[in-house]
């Protein structure tokens, strides 16, 4: 990097992040607060988490996958940006709100904090507004989640969405299985359950050609990401591995289901086998939340029973994030944006010089009746913005 | 485009795509995919999809890609011979091609539902995506070769430099590989014809794809080791894969063919 004297730094902002100016700010504010509104309605309560965390901390709820931006403290202490709230949630849970009577209802708008690659047309900074439901298990608390993020997203004003509902339990205990036999390893074990993150069939086939695998489990492996329906893709996935003593997890995803479509929502909720979260933290339901045109989930979530001992209490989980970037992306693709202009009428206030606490006071009344008022002075003292003709000292490397 | 209520109508088009194949004119192929078809598809009473979006690599794959996706039953009418055209558009698909080397970003970004492509490419990127189905065809590896004459001299080199100093298109694969031989290495990133690189001291060893072995002997390499096998796969958009039935469908119709 060249570094000259009076050579101007470009102000860009770091890559994957960036401005909001007042359009999209009023459109954030406005998906954000009727979110809000409708998580409010179910009887979450508003939480903040902070945006630092002690790195050794936050690993004892599950493995964090993609951390940027770490740093030490004054204190030498290792911290990282949040890539994630729900560890944070969890840590909050098990320390500062132990004397809390479960279940819990918590909501929250973060900001999170991922790798992305250069190039990539992503961005390092995402905005998360989610839910945790910390104390109560079962088909209703599942369903709970399930119908939430449904209300969610239709009050952010989508209408055509997709969300696609798994288990992790199947696989963990066919891997379990698979293991025992003594045919493969735990690193194998290991490999498999990358290639099913990764979407990967083809690893998924090379790996289940190991030697001495019982070919029951070869074809449930290979078969298990095919298979997608509704509540008889859950009978399908049961009549193959009930014989092999597997019922991890299945009941509650067929009752759990069972709900879903007692609440008319069967249309725009899929079962889903494929869909293991790239968490290591879930241990039943897992939730995908999609949107034509946008290529990646606008939400997930799913549950994380056994997350809270990590951090030495013993307390099921669930919850979910949305967001917020997507649901605009998703908006935008529907055509749903709303109008950025800002619509209010805003009134403007003349000060005179000769009684200039007076239009003050005027303002202050029109406030107060909810007009939005800005105030002028009478002779008009705007400032040109004039483009400097010398390099930018202000940015220079000096 | 509320695709998510239509999912199962989908699925009927997809069992025997050959019922929708009409000889549309190039007229209506245009309509097909305009704004105007768009906002009448809104309606509740229009039932037909969106067209599936594939990606197909140009270039060597090419050929293949289009003979396997037309015995999968597609209508690719105008893909055999595209010309300088990049889209075509038939009944139910738009088939984009696209620089081998894009065909993951196309398929992990969303601009397409589908597509095929090298598992070179796809293992150097490392990008969200299903890998479906081995397609089998295309079949290449990826090896470590050096000069003919200069046997050991990169061992050598490497023993007193302390670094081995590679070029490469491929600096993940090479990376990866290195680091599970322990060997630390310098990786050079040219764009192609690696083969210059040793003969003038720009790198001890090239990291490259051959199929047949033909190009590394006309300069004068010869393979040192075998990095990993490459072969065309059929890949899917994560969100594509789980929000629209036609694409599993079709590879499992793929999965039948090889």
């Amino acid at each position: 990097m060249k570094q000259g004297r009076n050579r101007a730094v470009i102000p860009v902002t770091p890559r994957g992040f960036k401005d909001v100016l007042p359009g999209e700010a009023r459109w954030r504010e406005s998906i954000i607060s009727k979110t809000r509104k409708t998580l409010a309605l179910w009887g979450y309560a508003p939480i903040e988490t902070p945006t630092l965390e002690v790195l050794e901390v936050l690993e004892q709820g599950g493995t964090l996958t993609s951390t940027p931006f770490r740093l030490f403290d004054t204190d030498n202490e290792l911290l990282v940006l949040r890539p994630d709230v729900t560890l944070q949630v969890a840590r909050m849970a098990a320390s500062r709100l132990k004397k809390e009577d479960l279940p819990l209802r918590l909501r929250y708008v973060e900001r999170i904090y991922r790798e992305e690659e250069s190039q990539r047309g992503l961005s390092r900074q995402l905005t998360q507004i989610g839910v945790e439901a910390i104390g109560f298990s079962g088909m209703y608390a599942d369903a709970e989640m399930v119908l939430l993020l449904v209300d969610t997203l239709r009050a952010a004003g989508l209408t055509d969405f997709t969300i696609a509902l798994g288990t992790v339990g199947v696989l963990r205990e066919l891997l379990e299985l698979c293991v025992e036999s003594k045919a493969v390893d735990e690193a194998w074990s290991a490999e498999l359950i990358k290639a099913f993150h990764a979407g990967n069939y083809v690893a998924i086939e090379q790996l289940t050609n190991a030697p001495g695998l019982d070919a029951r489990y070869v074809e449930i492996l290979r078969v298990l990401p095919t298979i997608s329906g509704k509540s008889e893709a859950v009978e399908r996935v049961r009549k193959m591995v009930a014989p092999l003593g597997i019922v991890n997890g299945l009941e509650q995803l067929y009752d759990t289901y069972t709900i879903i479509e007692g609440a008319g929502l069967a249309p725009q909720v899929n079962i889903d086998f494929s869909v293991v979260s790239a968490f290591d933290y879930y241990t039943g339901l897992v939730i995908e939340a999609y949107a034509p045109g946008l290529g990646k989930a606008l939400g997930s979530g799913g549950r994380y029973d056994r997350m809270l001992e990590g951090f030495g209490i013993s307390a099921p989980a669930a919850g979910f994030a949305v967001s917020l970037e997507s649901i605009m992306q998703a908006l935008l693709n529907e055509d749903a944006a709303e109008q950025q202009e800002d619509t209010s009428d805003t009134l403007t206030v003349t000060i005179s010089d000769g009684n200039p606490a007076e239009a003050f006071i005027k303002a202050k009344y029109l406030r107060s009746q909810g007009k939005v008022v800005t105030l002028e002075p009478e002779n008009g003292t705007r400032h040109e913005r004039r483009p400097l003709l010398l390099p930018m000292r202000r940015f220079s490397n000096e | 485009m509320s695709n998510t209520n239509e999912n199962p109508q989908m699925n009927n088009t997809t069992e025997d795509p050959q019922i929708n194949k009409t000889e549309g004119s190039p007229h209506m192929n245009k309509l097909v995919g305009s704004p105007l078809m768009k906002k009448i598809g809104k309606g509740p009473q229009v039932k037909k999809p969106r067209p599936l979006k594939i990606a197909v690599p140009k270039g060597a794959l090419f050929a293949d890609s289009v003979r396997l996706l037309t015995l999968a039953g597609l209508d690719t009418t105008g893909l055999d011979d595209p010309g300088r055209q990049l889209i075509i558009e038939t009944e139910d698909c738009r088939f984009f091609i696209v620089r081998p080397t894009d065909v993951p970003i196309f398929a992990s970004l969303g601009g397409v539902d589908c597509a095929i492509c090298g598992h070179d490419s796809l293992a150097e990127q490392e990008l969200d995506m299903v890998e479906m189905v081995d397609l089998k065809f295309g079949a290449c590896r990826f090896i470590v070769a050096e000069p003919k004459d200069a046997s050991n001299k990169a061992e050598d080199r490497y023993q007193r430099r302390g670094v081995m100093r590679v070029a490469t298109k491929y600096p993940t694969i090479t990376q990866a590989y290195y680091d599970s031989k322990g060997i630390q290495v310098e990786i050079v990133k040219l764009h192609g014809n690696i083969e210059l690189a040793p003969f003038c001291g720009l790198a001890d060893r090239v990291v490259d794809i051959t199929a047949t072995g033909e190009t590394l002997r006309e300069n004068n390499l010869v393979i040192v080791d075998e990095v990993l096998e490459s072969t065309a796969r059929f890949v899917g958009n994560t969100a594509s894969v789980r929000t629209d039935a036609r694409i599993r469908a079709l590879a499992e119709r793929l999965a039948s063919l090889v």
